[in-house]
């Protein structure tokens, strides 16, 4: 029997309420579109020219070759760096792909962006596909080229950089496979991807490492040597032995890793697909207009599950007790899932209905999905005279120590202590993912900037100034300005751009992206915890 | 007569068994070990093995053939054409066994299958002929005059046949002949006439009884050929006068008359362009070609030939002969006519020829194509109040058939039914060479041909996509950014195309055609100039795919099998090839030489290691459906070693010569 009944959308996608909706969504969409759109070329014409030139693939094609023909690439935080330094993307791809039919973690240097080096952003990003790539047993294929660390940046990169080589072996060790393909210059501590690697492979003339180039020879000891000689693809694969093949070309090289897949002889671990995959009722389409693109107007996040749950299917779990936490099961594309999702802020009701309901799924094995549009815990004296604060820590308990796998999909606010309820992003779950109208804080900008006011005219008041129409002017100016910047700072791009999520995707796509992030889930175990920290009765 | 033994294969083994079970007549079939499991077995009652692979090791065996009807107890035996069919010593074992024997007297194959002899005979008839060079051992003889033709004195259906355009190529001509007699007819025998160019091949079917009745049923064209073997046959003749065809037809009656001819019999003539009747030869059997005769005259050739051989008189007169309509007939044969009518071999993974015709055939899916025997899969007959209509009608059950598994002419019949010279009625023997676009005809072209290419395109990705047993519930090729399209390079074995695509959804796609755009010196890319198509695909399976292309809509059947997608609309058949995404260069580094064209024989090897060859000279002789294939040399070459020596048996692709490398 599938799990739940059919859901009943209230939702009139002709209405003019909902039109104006999506044509707004549409907007934030674009924009976000727009960022992608330039990602492939961040690093220039003349770049791209360049490594075309001589020969080389460009990352994405690269990409394109490696994974099988008409499988879908989950390609991970396109967007880091938004809003920062460093351009978007940061001159890596990393992604989920398919291989000879494993469901693989891949990542690439993009060396058309300088030079393919590193800065803090690119290590991050790296960093959450390591932890993808381990956290849900999943090969690694790194395709490599890269001129060491973005050396002025090197105060942020180095100490935190040199890990990377520690989670590579722990890869190996954890039985996880790791493939690194030379298509370019390993350099320095970048000579370590491929001599952390299970496999390596070497494209003929155009792959080299070496942990002091020729320059660095020459000063270091005084001894003058050609690239190849030094590091070249044809010595590490005849005389070091750190590669494993020699590629004719980079075709060649991408043949040889799918070649290397293939007699892995790879199994997944989980139960995989068990539930009836059929399409929900309402068309996942309207998903774009469903959620408001102003956080504030609050929706029923029912209509989500109609639109993202097979056959709109769902079993709420106390539906009458604590009704702003909805919670219940149901499943994607054939994926069982418990999904907690907000209608509303959290009261101490709430909170401990989510525990149970956890702590339940935890008990059958089965993964959650926080559909998060929460602006915080209740306050005020009857919260605070309930428990709110010892009930929320249940829900913290609970959330904290699951070991169920745990997605985030963001489709509304997320702000405060109704993030970590939520099971938010330091809460380690494995992928989250933002619609293009998410907002992000510590608390919504205008309770914030109202916070400050407050504060600021109680310490005028204890300092004795009265607050006169200057004054009036001036606090209400700050404030204004404190607004602004906490908006700016709580947006879907400001917080992908910092890799708080695993992307912003088309609401449309939603049911694809949770189904392939729950299908690689599954390539791991999955075993729900038994036991939790004490809990506070 | 009660139990016949046909002693043949194929389509004429199936058509024969056919009419004699109509008669009530039970039949004996006669096998190979190659053709255990082919469909004449299956068309006979009883069927006896015979052994072997090859034509002289089974069918040509005369004594187990006999053997065979002996031990079956057949009364009677017939050799349909080829094989044995104008042997006259078998004829007269069967004789001297006591059975009777479907066809003209031992005595009268011998006589008219000597061409020498027959030529006689018809100037004694009265019959219009011209005077023949008869060839002592293999020596040509000096001032033949040009063209000329050399023929074997044995056999027929153009082999051992040579057409000689100048003096010096006649000595070769004579030598290749008399190798290609001696192999065929075990006869090397041959004979020089005058060739006359742009001739019409025009043959009258005879039939005599036992009691001296001769008839004959009209006239068949056979001019269209290809190497002197025929191709498209009709009846009437459309390019030839009344006048012509009293002379022929009374002609083919007086010699019957004169040699007493029994059974069925065909007199072949020439027409030339000047309107000059001239008689070639008597094939003293059943013809390949005889249905359309059937068609056109209502009458039953095999039935007549047995009743014939039972001992029954003629049940017609001539006045009772009526020609009605007009039918035409096309040879489907496993051969590219684009690659000069190469043979092709493989397994038939589809074999479907359209409906409202008549289909001859001994082949059906599964039948495995070799060059062991004959490369006839089926005879093709419509019958139609006029010729255009029957052209037209035959083209459109051409264009439907479904051949898949080996290269065929179908495209090449489509061409010529739907020719201009053709439709004309001008139609010399030379119309092929003529006509060289027909035989590189490779089906249909312009948006039939992309929407052929693209039901291939998404036949294999809605397989890609169905047999995802990892991310099968993800869109085709979905992607959160995306750069290029899903690229793939399709091959039809003649050309290459390109192909990108990106779906949108589960039902749509655009597709870009042609070379996607590459660096160029600069490292810039060369600009996009490819064709956009905008595509829909409706009801979607491994065998139908709907897909309407830039608004309208075909629908493709589908045969997958493995990167190959056999494809057919009603605008014609195709397939597609994937060519693979990465080259395996540990095979290509292998190297390449002069390769076997097609599967075959090593019938001479003509170099040996350490040898200079210049350019165009030969290095081996393959001979495969009994046709010589000269591997020559391309460039300067130097010989590094002979790896096949006479009589191996060679695949296609197989390296005969390995080269020297200049550097070597």
């Amino acid at each position: 029997m599938p799990i739940g009944t059919p859901l009943r959308s209230r939702i009139d996608t002709r209405s003019d309420d909902y039109l104006a909706n999506l044509r707004a969504m549409e907007a934030l969409w674009n924009e976000v579109a727009a960022e992608l759109e330039s990602v492939p070329t961040v690093g220039g014409q003349r770049y791209l020219d360049r490594h075309r030139k001589r020969g080389k693939m460009l990352v994405r094609e690269r990409v394109e070759a490696l994974v099988d023909p008409d499988t879908p690439f989950l390609e991970l935080s396109p967007l880091a760096g938004w809003g920062t330094q460093d351009a978007v993307g940061v001159g890596i791809v990393t992604g989920i792909g398919v291989v000879d039919g494993v469901e693989c973690a891949i990542w690439g240097t993009d060396m058309t962006y300088k030079g393919g080096s590193s800065n803090p952003t690119t290590w991050f990003k790296v960093d959450r596909l390591l932890d993808v790539a381990r956290r849900c047993r999943l090969p690694l294929i790194s395709l490599n080229e890269s001129a060491g660390a973005d050396l002025p940046r090197q105060a942020d990169l180095f100490i935190n950089a040199g890990g990377q080589f520690k989670l590579l072996t722990q890869l190996s060790k954890a039985g996880i496979p790791t493939i690194t393909v030379a298509f370019g210059p390993n350099t320095a501590g970048g000579a370590y991807v491929p001599g952390m690697s299970d496999y390596t492979v070497f494209v003929k003339e155009q792959g080299t490492a070496y942990l002091g180039g020729p320059p660095l020879v020459k000063m270091a000891i005084d001894e003058i040597v050609d690239e190849e000689t030094l590091g070249g693809a044809e010595m590490h694969s005849r005389t070091s032995g750190l590669s494993d093949h020699l590629a004719v070309d980079e075709m060649d090289a991408i043949r040889k890793v799918r070649e290397i897949i293939a007699h892995l002889g790879w199994r997944k671990l989980g139960p995989g697909a068990t539930e009836p995959a059929d399409e929900p009722l309402y068309d996942p389409a309207e998903l774009l207009g469903v959620a408001p693109a102003d956080v504030r107007i609050p929706f029923d996040i029912r209509e989500i599950h109609a639109r993202l749950l097979d056959g709109s299917r769902f079993e709420e779990f106390k539906p009458l007790y604590g009704d702003k936490l909805v919670c219940g099961w149901g499943s994607i594309h054939g994926f069982p899932v418990g999904v907690l999702g907000n209608n509303g802020i959290l009261f101490s009701e709430e909170a401990s209905k989510g525990a149970q309901f956890v702590q339940l799924c935890n008990r059958t094995d089965t993964p959650l999905l926080f559909l998060h549009n929460i602006t915080g815990f209740m306050v005020g004296t009857a919260a605070e005279q309930g428990g709110i604060i010892r009930n929320g820590a249940k829900l913290i308990n609970a959330v904290s120590n699951s070991t169920v796998p745990h997605l985030n999909l963001m489709v509304g606010a997320s702000y405060g202590a109704g993030n970590y309820g939520m099971a938010g992003r330091a809460y380690d779950p494995r992928l989250v993912f933002s619609w293009p109208n998410h907002r992000i804080a510590i608390m919504g900008p205008k309770q914030l900037a109202g916070v400050m006011d407050i504060v600021a005219r109680n310490a005028a008041a204890g300092r004795g100034i009265e607050i006169d129409d200057e004054m009036e002017a001036k606090l209400q100016a700050q404030s204004q300005a404190l607004e602004d910047q906490i908006e700016e700072e709580s947006t879907a791009l400001f917080s992908t751009g910092r890799v708080w999520d695993d992307g912003i995707i088309h609401p449309a796509d939603s049911r694809t992206v949770l189904g392939m992030a729950l299908s690689a889930i599954h390539s791991n175990t999955i075993e729900g915890a038994t036991e939790y920290g004490v809990w506070r009765h | 007569m009660h139990r016949l033994l046909i002693a043949n294969r194929g389509e004429i083994a199936v058509r024969i068994a056919r009419t004699a079970h109509r008669m009530g007549i039970s039949t004996v079939g006669i096998y190979s070990d190659a053709d255990a499991t082919a469909m004449h077995v299956d068309s006979v009652d009883i069927a006896v093995s015979l052994g072997g692979t090859t034509p002289a090791t089974s069918y040509l065996r005369t004594d187990a053939v006999l053997q065979a009807a002996l031990d079956t107890g057949c009364d009677a035996v017939h050799p349909g054409y080829g094989f044995l069919a104008e042997n006259a010593e078998f004829a007269q074992q069967v004789i001297d066994a006591g059975l009777s024997w479907v066809g003209p007297t031992p005595e009268q194959i011998r006589l008219l299958g000597d061409k020498v002899a027959a030529k006689q005979a018809a100037i004694e008839a009265g019959v219009p002929t011209t005077s023949i060079i008869e060839v002592d051992g293999s020596n040509a003889p000096a001032d033949v005059p040009m063209p000329a033709l050399v023929k074997a004195a044995a056999g027929g259906g153009g082999r051992g046949m040579r057409i000689v355009r100048s003096a010096d190529d006649l000595a070769d001509a004579v030598a290749a002949a008399s190798r290609e007699a001696q192999s065929a007819f075990g006869d090397g025998t041959v004979f020089i006439e005058p060739y006359l160019e742009r001739g019409r091949h025009v043959e009258v079917q005879i039939l005599g009884d036992a009691h001296g009745d001769v008839v004959h049923l009209g006239e068949r064209e056979c001019s269209i050929q290809r190497r002197n073997q025929k191709v498209v046959e009709e009846s009437p003749s459309a390019g030839i006068t009344d006048e012509q065809r009293r002379a022929l037809c009374d002609g083919a009656l007086a010699l019957a008359r004169h040699v007493g001819y029994e059974n069925a019999g065909t007199v072949e003539f020439l027409v030339g362009a000047d309107g000059t009747v001239t008689f070639l030869e008597v094939n003293t059997r059943l013809q390949v070609e005889h249905p359309v005769t059937e068609a056109v005259t209502g009458l039953d050739l095999v039935e007549l030939q047995l009743r014939i051989a039972d001992g029954e008189p003629l049940p017609i007169t001539q006045d009772d002969v009526r020609v009605d309509g007009h039918a035409i007939e096309v040879r489907v044969v496993a051969e590219d006519p684009a690659a000069g009518w190469l043979p092709s071999t493989g397994t038939l993974e589809r074999f479907e020829i359209g409906e409202g015709v008549r289909v001859d055939t001994g082949a059906r899916t599964g039948t495995e194509v070799t060059t062991d025997y004959d490369s006839l899969l089926a005879k093709v007959i419509v019958h139609a109040p006029t010729r255009g209509d029957a052209a037209r009608r035959l083209a459109r059950a051409l264009r439907s058939a479904w051949i898949a598994g080996v290269a065929t002419d179908v495209p090449a019949l489509v061409a010529i039914l739907t020719e201009r010279d053709y439709l004309a009625a001008e139609t010399p023997t030379s119309y092929l060479d003529e006509h060289p676009d027909v035989a590189t005809s490779t089906g249909p072209v312009g948006d039939d041909r992309v929407a052929l290419l693209l039901g291939a395109v998404f036949a294999n990705e809605y397989r890609s996509r169905t047999t995802d047993r990892t991310t099968g519930f993800a869109p085709s090729g979905w992607r959160n950014l995306r750069t290029i399209g899903q690229r793939q390079t399709w091959t039809d074995g003649e050309t290459a195309e390109h192909v990108e695509y990106a779906m949108h959804g589960r039902d749509a796609a655009e597709v870009r055609i042609g070379p996607w755009p590459a660096p160029t010196d600069d490292g810039s890319l060369s600009p996009e100039e490819r064709r956009v198509v905008e595509v829909r695909l409706f009801e979607r399976s491994g065998s139908t795919q709907i897909i309407e292309v830039d608004g309208v809509r075909h629908r493709i059947d589908v045969l997958s099998s493995g990167d190959t997608v056999h494809v057919r609309s009603a605008a014609g058949s195709a397939t597609w090839t994937l060519e693979p995404r990465f080259v395996d260069h540990d095979l290509v580094d292998a190297g390449g030489g002069p390769t076997s064209p097609l599967p075959g024989t090593v019938l001479s090897v003509h170099v040996a290691a350490g040898d200079h060859v210049e350019d165009g000279g030969v290095l081996v002789i393959v001979e495969a459906m009994k046709m010589e294939h000269k591997i020559c040399a391309v460039g300067d070459v130097t010989v590094a070693e002979v790896l096949f020596g006479e009589g191996d048996r060679v695949d296609a692709g197989d390296l005969l010569v390995r080269l020297e490398t200049p550097d070597e």
